[in-house]
């Protein structure tokens, strides 16, 4: 391998090495950090927002924006339990067939909504960063009129299952998460659709010029990106075993941030899946340190926000030199 | 007067030779055009004199100082200052804040000193002459023209010794070029050594007092202006060229591929109709503004239009868009490479799969591998340079950014080929080689239909030539020895006054 190779290799992984470096040094000094179940701890703290940064990295490489995440996971979790409530008429043990359709409305809820901010961006020409803030707030108003403000328990005793049990030692929102991961990894590698995405967000002149639908490129990773966001809904209401309208506050910028941190360019056409993976663990494992070193959760906050600062500027410093 | 003195410059890209071992004395107070084929060398040339990039080795020494710079800053300190051909202007600010933009007067309480302002702009106004522009002026106000010259006057504003102008001419209108030119005659008064990229010929006899040529990153000769006749010039750029010969094609006029027939795009043409046989090679005349491209766009489905119709192989096409007709075998290369042709971040792999992926990938799936032969294909087809098909296809020169474009189209395998410009910023070679494409495409039965705003190209190129005017095909040609002159005519003549010849 040549120098030159060598050089570009390490460009490329730049934020690897960087999770790396943590890594190394939190394994040094933060004692029961590197045990196979804390390991699992940081993979199932990480399912949610993982999936939804794999979601948001393909919006943002097609060159749009989604801030209504956050609300989404609420506003899910919240119809989820809703619909548990009502199809079984509020009983102590509702039927699995309740839960199924209730997982079903709501998924199809947030395709809806993603379709919804797609075609307000292809027919008259909005931002989705602006639709995606009046979402936000829209959503996020829609979770507390469903529940009246207050959490519905409305689920099942089997129901905690899907944010808290395990199969073969390995929590359920890791499997879900690796099949989310699977599938915007095999989406942006191996199908046209991924190749229409980058193109649509790297110039989208070009793209409508090269026949490209740029149009159905955008809403399918709007509308991908909303349903990542409701199966995170239905997995942190399996976890506080509740449809509760205050969850997931803020989660869009975690999001975000993780996908900025994983290389992801905000001007589109830029980034990879595997990025956004790495971004989001780094923020994992940085929080799960903190935890384990015992600083207090401002301080946490204050540092995370630092580090995040500094991530982002190592990376940018890498990328052009 | 200082001159400016190159030693052995030499850059280097990984294995790419940009530049080798460029070494020349250009002579103080003169314009020396520097000339070169796309890819040849020039803009790495350039960059490396406005600071932009560092030289691997070699050196630059202004008058009889070494002179060594990193920055764009640093490079205008030496006093090499570089106006590209892209303007940098801010263009709500008026023309004397541009001017010293970043380094506005100040009053000792920390305000802008406006008084001093003008003065310092109407000072440099008056040692450079003949402005007719008002220091108080919005830019946004301003002609192209002008506001090329604006950037000229600015970069003058650091009294450099060397100055590098980088096709200045190459968006401005005849008028707005003498003044230009006037300009530079100034400049070449007070004593600035001007270096003058062009890709226009036809300029250096009115502004350059020698002639430099750079082939293949080698400088290749420098010779003065009285030496400098068409064939000498074509010598130096390119080495030997064979001439061009259209092939005689036989064109089978019984079926149309292609029919248009009274398609209206208001404000741009309101009634016309042709058809386009197999193997046919049509050029679309007109002057600017006459909707040439509007006309392509509509054809292609790119843009909806008023009325009329469009029939591919004999079916009228219901409203087209650009999916149902690059499916019926229609593509389309725009003459705007870089903001409509092609995605410049992504590699040049990924811009030769962006329209053909239907065709590549029919399932949906696709890898790397099964697009490289398609990729490897065009490179070879097509002879475009490229290190490696994976870096950004920004990198590449304009001709081989254009041959990109086009093989992007070919590997959907189109039966009607739409060439909005081919030949814009891409030099005779890379020209030669696209128009050798669309015959040799032609002979496999391929159509195409060019519009270019050089009638030469198109009396080079095409076996018909229309011509497009007030909204309507008013002359056809058949190009049999055509002389541009006659298309040059009909784009301006009154309708009654043409005759046609088919």
């Amino acid at each position: 391998m040549t120098q030159t190779q060598l050089t570009s290799l390490l460009r490329r992984n730049s934020m690897l090495l960087i999770l790396l470096a943590l890594y190394i040094l939190v394994a040094t000094t933060a004692h029961g950090f590197f045990t196979i179940n804390n390991q699992l701890n940081i993979l199932r703290n990480i399912a949610v927002p993982g999936m939804i940064a794999f979601g948001m990295a393909l919006v943002i490489i097609v060159g749009e924006i989604d801030l209504s995440v956050g609300s989404m996971v609420a506003v899910s979790a919240c119809l989820t339990a809703w619909f548990v409530e009502k199809l079984s008429g509020g009983a102590l043990e509702p039927a699995v067939w309740t839960v199924i359709v209730a997982f079903g409305g709501t998924l199809l809820f947030a395709a809806s909504v993603g379709l919804m901010s797609g075609l307000l961006r292809q027919k008259i020409n909005v931002p989705t960063f602006i639709t995606s803030l009046a979402m936000m707030a829209t959503l996020a108003g829609l979770a507390n009129l469903i529940t009246g403000g207050v959490p519905i328990s409305s689920f099942p005793s089997w129901y905690y299952v899907i944010g808290s049990g395990r199969f073969w030692g390995v929590p359920v929102p890791v499997y879900l998460l690796a099949i989310a991961f699977t599938i915007t990894f095999t989406i942006s590698n191996f199908t046209a659709l991924g190749r229409s995405i980058y193109a649509v967000g790297g110039n989208m002149e070009a793209a409508r010029l090269s026949g490209i639908n740029v149009w159905q490129t955008k809403i399918i990773c709007l509308m991908m990106t909303s349903v990542f966001a409701a199966t995170g809904g239905i997995i942190y209401s399996s976890l506080v075993n509740a449809g509760n309208p205050t969850i997931a506050r803020g989660l869009e910028l975690e999001v975000i941030s993780a996908v900025i941190i994983g290389g992801i360019s905000l001007f589109g056409g830029k980034g990879t899946i595997w990025g956004a993976f790495v971004g989001v663990l780094f923020l994992g494992v940085l929080l799960n340190a903190m935890t384990l070193w015992g600083f207090n959760p401002y301080v946490q906050q204050v540092i995370k926000g630092g580090l995040i600062l500094g991530a982002v500027f190592i990376n940018f410093f890498i990328d052009r030199k | 007067m200082t001159k400016l003195s190159l030693k052995d410059l030499t850059k280097h890209y990984g294995s790419v030779k940009a530049l080798e071992g460029f070494t020349h004395v250009f002579e103080a107070g003169q314009v020396h055009a520097l000339i070169g084929k796309n890819g040849s060398g020039k803009s790495t040339f350039v960059k490396m004199m406005s600071g932009a990039i560092q030289p691997t080795y070699g050196t630059i020494e202004v008058g009889e100082d070494n002179v060594q710079f990193t920055t764009p800053r640093q490079a205008q300190d030496v006093g090499i200052a570089t106006v590209y051909q892209e303007l940098s202007l801010v263009p709500e600010l008026s023309v004397a804040e541009n001017i010293f933009l970043g380094r506005l007067p100040r009053k000792r309480c920390g305000l802008i000193d406006w008084r001093k302002l003008r003065l310092l702009t109407q000072e440099l106004f008056e040692e450079i002459g003949g402005l007719e522009i008002s220091p108080s002026a919005r830019i946004a106000d301003l002609s192209v023209g002008q506001q090329q010259m604006i950037e000229i006057v600015k970069a003058m504003s650091f009294r450099p010794k060397v100055l590098q102008l980088d096709e200045p001419t190459s968006a401005l209108a005849q008028a707005e070029v003498q003044h230009l030119f006037a300009l530079v005659r100034r400049l070449r008064a007070l004593g600035v050594t001007i270096i003058y990229i062009t890709h226009r010929l036809a300029e250096l006899g009115m502004i350059a007092d020698t002639v430099t040529a750079i082939r293949d990153g080698h400088f290749v000769g420098s010779i003065s202006i009285d030496e400098a006749s068409p064939p000498v010039i074509l010598d130096l750029m390119f080495g030997d060229l064979p001439p061009l010969e259209r092939p005689a094609t036989q064109v089978e006029r019984h079926a149309p591929v292609l029919s248009v027939s009274h398609l209206a795009l208001s404000p741009f043409f309101d009634d016309v109709s042709f058809d386009l046989y197999p193997g046919e090679v049509l050029g679309i005349a007109g002057m600017l503004g006459s909707g040439r491209t509007e006309l392509l766009h509509a054809i292609f489905g790119a843009r909806k239009f008023d009325g009329g119709s469009v029939s591919v192989g004999g079916k009228t096409v219901t409203a087209p868009n650009i999916q149902t007709m690059k499916s019926l075998g229609i593509g389309y290369t725009s003459e705007d490479r870089k903001h409509a042709g092609l995605v410049q971040m992504l590699s040049s792999h990924a811009n030769l799969c962006l329209a053909g992926q239907a065709r590549i990938a029919p399932s949906g799936w696709t890898t790397k591998g099964r697009e490289r032969p398609f990729v490897d294909y065009q490179i070879a087809g097509l002879h475009i340079k490229v290190g490696d098909p994976m870096l950004p296809v920004a990198s590449l020169s304009g001709g081989n950014q254009q041959k990109i474009v086009v093989g992007n189209w070919m590997n959907n395998a189109p039966d009607i080929l739409l060439f909005d410009e081919p030949a814009r910023g891409v030099d005779v070679q890379a020209k030669r080689q696209i128009y050798q494409l669309i015959w040799e495409k032609a002979r496999d039965g391929v159509s195409s239909i060019v519009v270019s705003t050089e009638l030469e190209d198109l009396t080079e190129c095409c076996d018909r030539i229309l011509v497009l005017r007030d909204g309507q095909i008013t002359a056809t040609f058949t190009n049999d020895g055509l002389d541009p002159k006659d298309i040059y005519a009909a784009c301006m003549a009154t309708p009654q006054t043409v005759e046609t010849t088919a």
